[in-house]
Order: structure tokens, then C-alpha cells, then sequence
């Protein structure tokens, strides 16, 4: 009895830290901005949907939540397929020289050192290519971070899969490329859709390179569209918090529908 | 192609022709693209690190002095010193939030899936929204603190004007978003130990403090350790909670490295002391991941 009203207690704590946060956007969302400044409610007296309908009609959210879109699709598609056939290369070949653990660690370094040490150049980059603000240039950006995460991530699923499989399918013809992607492919599967999922989360909510990349709603991505809201001395918290409805639904939304998956991917790499 | 016969299964598998190239041809779309978009803006920066620039254009070439003036830049010391005590406190107190929750719901019971669900929520909002929220939690006029504290007949809540309860809200606002990953990583750490060595401390009358003492905590170091390695180098780099919440201020109180350095490209300018600034980031924490990595290894090994 006593160990079970301590669970309930722990439980509506553990809920309660976690969601009045989110409660109290939702709610100043829903308010006028009068209302979150002067009257100080704790929910919404007059709910109104009015400071949904200015972020689209203008604010441009629309052309923000489109570009954030084509970017993450496009970055994580041409990552995971050019992902996943180099972390192939790496579980299954033995080159000369050890080459392909070397790549298998060079990328790994790769993804510790923190995106911000190659913000510099990469604006650079963008500069002399004539690719800011644009979405090539974030595409291009967010795919060689995607594939130094995807290889390493798909490496270690290829690595469960036997290969005597494979060797069965080249016994009955099959190329070597044919039989990865007959039947390598399609049994990794799963861990593709937490590697791809993982992916989109990382893309979809990546802000950094985008705010340097980027300086109009013609490439802006929903987070750097969203921070354009912040003003320095006056702050619209009206157009704020529904902006940030805006900005995390999608992404909430998509996570619980594959929780699964997440947890999968999120905790990979630190637990067997 | 089949006929490698007993020798070796690693010549069986190469085959012949173009399969020869296939690593090769597999390994290249990745690698090109990481080397184009990474790799040599990497060296890029190195040798941009060595330059004076102004509005953008190369002035002069000054060898390791942007390395050596950043030792005696009293705003990069700063910077270095508070992204240092955010990341020792973040990561401590979500290491042991982390820990005790996972311990705590180590049995199944009902309502663990909607915790767990519920727990998934803070570390998928995209970043800049959980700043926004904390800045709607801080906010003296519009700030849910604000607005409870009024409720209760209290006055208005100051947080971000001031640089201590400033500094100690960006902490709150990591604990917030990645206990949950802590969370995650313990709770399926402390799932995957043996049964054994725990029913055994049972029949010989161990209490739970001796239990966790002796058995628990000695068993879950390596994933602690990983847990903890994890999030220090990810901690490291934030940047986008701070931009939004303080943007670095009051005065220097929340001003990361990831900050300064940004600003010192973007707002001044000094993109070549910029650039070494971020290099010895870099330098600093692969240095921390490849330490982290030997102790690791030592660990396993006794």
C-alpha cells in the first residue's frame, strides 16, 4: 500500500514537470496578447485561434514548414541510401590496409566533434558556391551530417544479419550487389526505420545551421522561422507560443506515432 | 563466384570483376559527400584559423597567434569556464534524476508505458521550442512563475535579469530536456542485468541500500560511464536553448563557447579568430570523447 502510493506520487510528479511546460504554451497560445501580459490567467478566459491564423497569413509559416519539409525529406533519403551501402561496405568487406575500419572511424570522429567547430567554413562554403539561402545549400549540409550518423547506426544492424544468407543467395546467382539488396536490405529493414527516424528528428528540429545558412522565408526551416519571433525589447508572446505549437507538433506527433523505434534508436550504441 | 571453396570465406565473398570494386563503389557516394560538405570545410577552417580577416576578406596571415591570443582573451576564458560548470551541473543532476527514476520503475507496473511515452515528449521538441517554453516559464510579465505566484498573492518572478538564476535556469531547462535520455539509456541498462547475483544478495538478506551498493551500481558503471560520456560531449556544443533563451546574457552569465564563438564570427566579424576558437573546441572534445573512451576500456578490462 505504501509503496504504491509512493509510485502514484512519483508518477504525478514525474508527469506534472513534464507537461505544465508544454501546458502553459499551449495555453498562452490560446490567448490574446492582453490577456498573457496584463491579466496574467492561468488558462485561456477568451480563447481565441487568432494567433495560429497570423503566423500563416502573415508571418509566412507555410513557406517555412514546406522548406523544412523538402529539406528533411530530401537530406534523409539521399543519407540513408548512400548510408547504408557504406556501412554495408564496412560489416561485410576486408580491404587492404584495414581501409574500411579506418572509414568506419573516421566517420565515427567525425560525428563527436560538436557541428558547431564547421559552421564557420561550411558558411564559407555556401558563400563561394552561391548556395546561401537556399535549400541545396541545408540539403547538402544536413545529408553529410545524416550520413556520418546512418553508416555508423546501419553498421552495427548489418553486422546481426548473417551472411550466410547472402552467401546462399550468390550460390543460387545472385550478384553481391544483388544479394544485398534482395535480401540484406529488406531483413536490416527495421533498423533502417530507426536509423531514418532518428534522422528526421535530428534534421527536422536542427537550428544552428540553418540560422547561419539561411536569411529568408524562401529557405528558412520551421526552427529558424520560429526564432525570427523573438524580439529583443518587446516581445510578441501571442505569435511566440503559437509558433511554437507550429513548430514542435509535427515533430512530437511523428515521434509518438514511432515511439518504438525511438527508444530503439535513441538509446542504441550505449545498451546491447 | 561460389567456388572459393574452404579457403576463405573472405575471397568467397569478394567474387570477382566488378564486384572487386564494389566496397569501393559503395563506400564512394557517402564518402564524397562527407569529404565535400565536412571534411574540407574542416581543413578550410583550420587555414582560415590562421588568418586575419576583415568584411570577409583575408587581411593577414598570422600563423598559431589567433591560438595563442585566445589564452589571454578574458571573454573566451569566461565562456570556457561557464560552458564548463553548465556541463558538469546539466549532466550530474540528470545522471542522478536519470538514475533514480530508472530504478524506481525497474518493475513493471501499470502506467510505466505512459510514463514512458510521456518522457519521450521533452527531447523531441525541437530545441528552440523548448526555449521558447522556458522563456514563457521565466518571462516576468507574461512567465508561468509569474502568474502562479500572482495567483498566490505574490509579486512578479525575476529570472533571466539576473545572471545566477539566469545560469541556473538554462541548467533547468537541460535537466528538463535530457533526463529523459538518461532515463532511457539507465532504465534499459538496469533491464539487461543478470537476475542471478540480485535473487542470491535476496536469500542471504541483503536490504536494498546493500543491494544497490554491492550490485547494482558496480554493474551499471559501464552504462553510467556511456550515459554520462554521451551527454557531456553533447552538452558541450548547445547552442540553440541558450541563443534563444538568453542569447548568451544578462552580461556574459549564460555565454557558452558555442555562443561566443558564434558572435565573434557573425556579429564582429573575426571569422580567422573564430575559426580557432571552434578548432580548439573540436580539439577539446574529441580529446574528452578519446579519454572517456581509454577509461572505458580499462573499465572492461578489470
Amino acid at each position: 500500500m505504501n509503496s504504491r502510493l509512493a509510485r502514484i506520487g512519483v508518477m504525478s510528479a514525474v508527469l506534472a514537470i513534464v507537461l505544465l511546460p508544454i501546458y502553459w504554451l499551449v495555453s498562452t497560445s490560446l490567448k490574446s496578447n492582453r490577456e498573457i501580459t496584463q491579466e496574467g490567467t492561468l488558462y485561456p478566459h477568451v480563447p481565441t485561434l487568432d494567433n495560429y491564423i497570423r503566423l500563416f497569413t502573415e508571418k509566412q509559416f507555410g513557406a517555412y514548414l514546406t522548406n523544412s519539409l523538402v529539406v528533411t525529406f530530401f537530406s534523409v533519403a539521399v543519407a540513408l541510401v548512400a548510408g547504408a551501402m557504406g556501412a554495408y561496405a564496412i560489416a561485410r568487406f576486408r580491404l587492404p590496409f584495414a581501409m574500411e575500419r579506418k572509414v568506419g572511424l573516421f566517420l565515427l570522429t567525425l560525428r563527436i566533434v560538436p557541428p558547431v567547430v564547421i559552421l564557420i567554413p561550411v558558411y564559407l562554403l555556401m558563400l563561394k558556391l552561391g548556395l546561401l539561402d537556399s535549400w541545396l545549400g541545408l540539403i547538402a549540409t544536413y545529408t553529410a551530417f545524416n550520413i556520418t550518423f546512418c553508416v555508423w547506426m546501419m553498421e552495427s544492424f548489418f553486422r546481426e544479419i548473417p551472411v550466410d544468407l547472402e552467401e546462399a543467395a550468390m550460390v543460387d546467382g545472385d550478384s553481391r550487389f544483388g544479394a544485398f539488396r534482395r535480401i540484406t536490405l529488406p531483413l536490416a529493414a527495421p533498423g533502417l526505420a530507426a536509423t531514418a527516424i532518428f534522422a528526421v528528428l535530428v534534421t527536422f528540429n536542427e537550428f544552428l545551421f540553418a540560422l547561419a545558412l539561411t536569411a529568408t522565408p524562401r529557405a528558412m526551416t520551421m526552427p529558424r522561422g520560429t526564432a525570427t519571433l523573438i524580439g529583443r525589447i518587446d516581445t510578441d508572446w501571442a505569435s511566440m507560443s503559437a509558433a511554437g505549437v507550429i513548430g514542435a507538433l509535427p515533430i512530437v506527433f511523428f515521434a509518438l506515432l514511432v515511439q518504438r523505434h525511438l527508444v530503439r534508436g535513441l538509446t542504441m550504441g550505449a545498451v546491447k | 563466384m561460389a567456388n572459393g571453396g574452404t579457403q576463405s570465406r573472405k575471397y568467397r565473398l569478394q567474387g570477382a570483376g566488378l564486384d572487386l570494386a564494389l566496397p569501393y563503389l559503395m563506400l564512394a557516394p557517402g564518402l564524397l559527400i562527407v569529404l565535400g560538405v565536412l571534411v574540407y570545410p574542416l581543413w578550410d577552417g583550420l587555414r582560415a584559423s590562421t588568418k586575419v580577416y576583415r568584411y570577409g576578406s583575408v587581411v593577414a596571415d598570422v600563423g598559431m597567434q589567433n591560438y595563442i591570443k585566445l589564452w589571454s582573451d578574458p571573454q573566451f576564458l569566461n565562456s570556457l569556464w561557464v560552458t564548463v560548470e553548465f556541463v558538469a551541473l546539466s549532466v550530474t543532476f540528470e545522471a542522478i534524476l536519470g538514475f533514480a527514476l530508472a530504478l524506481f520503475c525497474l518493475r513493471e507496473f501499470r502506467g510505466i508505458r505512459l510514463l514512458r511515452t510521456i518522457l519521450i515528449i521533452p527531447m523531441v521538441i525541437t530545441p528552440v521550442v523548448v526555449a521558447i517554453v522556458f522563456r514563457l516559464i521565466y518571462a516576468s510579465d507574461a512567465g508561468m512563475l509569474t502568474a502562479i505566484s500572482e495567483w498566490m498573492g505574490g509579486g512578479q518572478v525575476q529570472i533571466l535579469g539576473s545572471p545566477v538564476k539566469a545560469f541556473i535556469g538554462l541548467v533547468v531547462l537541460d535537466v528538463w530536456e535530457w533526463t529523459p535520455l538518461m532515463f532511457l539509456i539507465l532504465l534499459a541498462g538496469l533491464q539487461s542485468l543478470p537476475h542471478e547475483p540480485f535473487e542470491a544478495a535476496r536469500v542471504d538478506g541483503a536490504g536494498n541500500w546493500r543491494v544497490f551498493a554491492d550490485l547494482t551500481f558496480p554493474m551499471m558503471r559501464p552504462v553510467l560511464a556511456i550515459a554520462i560520456v554521451l551527454r557531456t560531449i553533447d552538452a558541450f556544443g548547445t547552442f540553440d536553448q541558450v541563443f534563444v533563451l538568453t542569447r548568451g546574457g544578462p552580461g556574459e552569465a549564460t555565454r557558452l563557447v558555442s555562443i561566443y564563438g558564434y558572435d565573434t564570427a557573425f556579429k564582429f566579424q573575426q571569422t580567422g579568430y573564430a575559426a580557432a576558437l571552434f578548432v580548439t573546441i573540436g580539439l577539446v572534445v574529441l580529446a574528452l570523447a578519446f579519454s572517456a573512451v581509454r577509461l572505458l576500456r580499462r573499465v572492461d578490462a578489470s
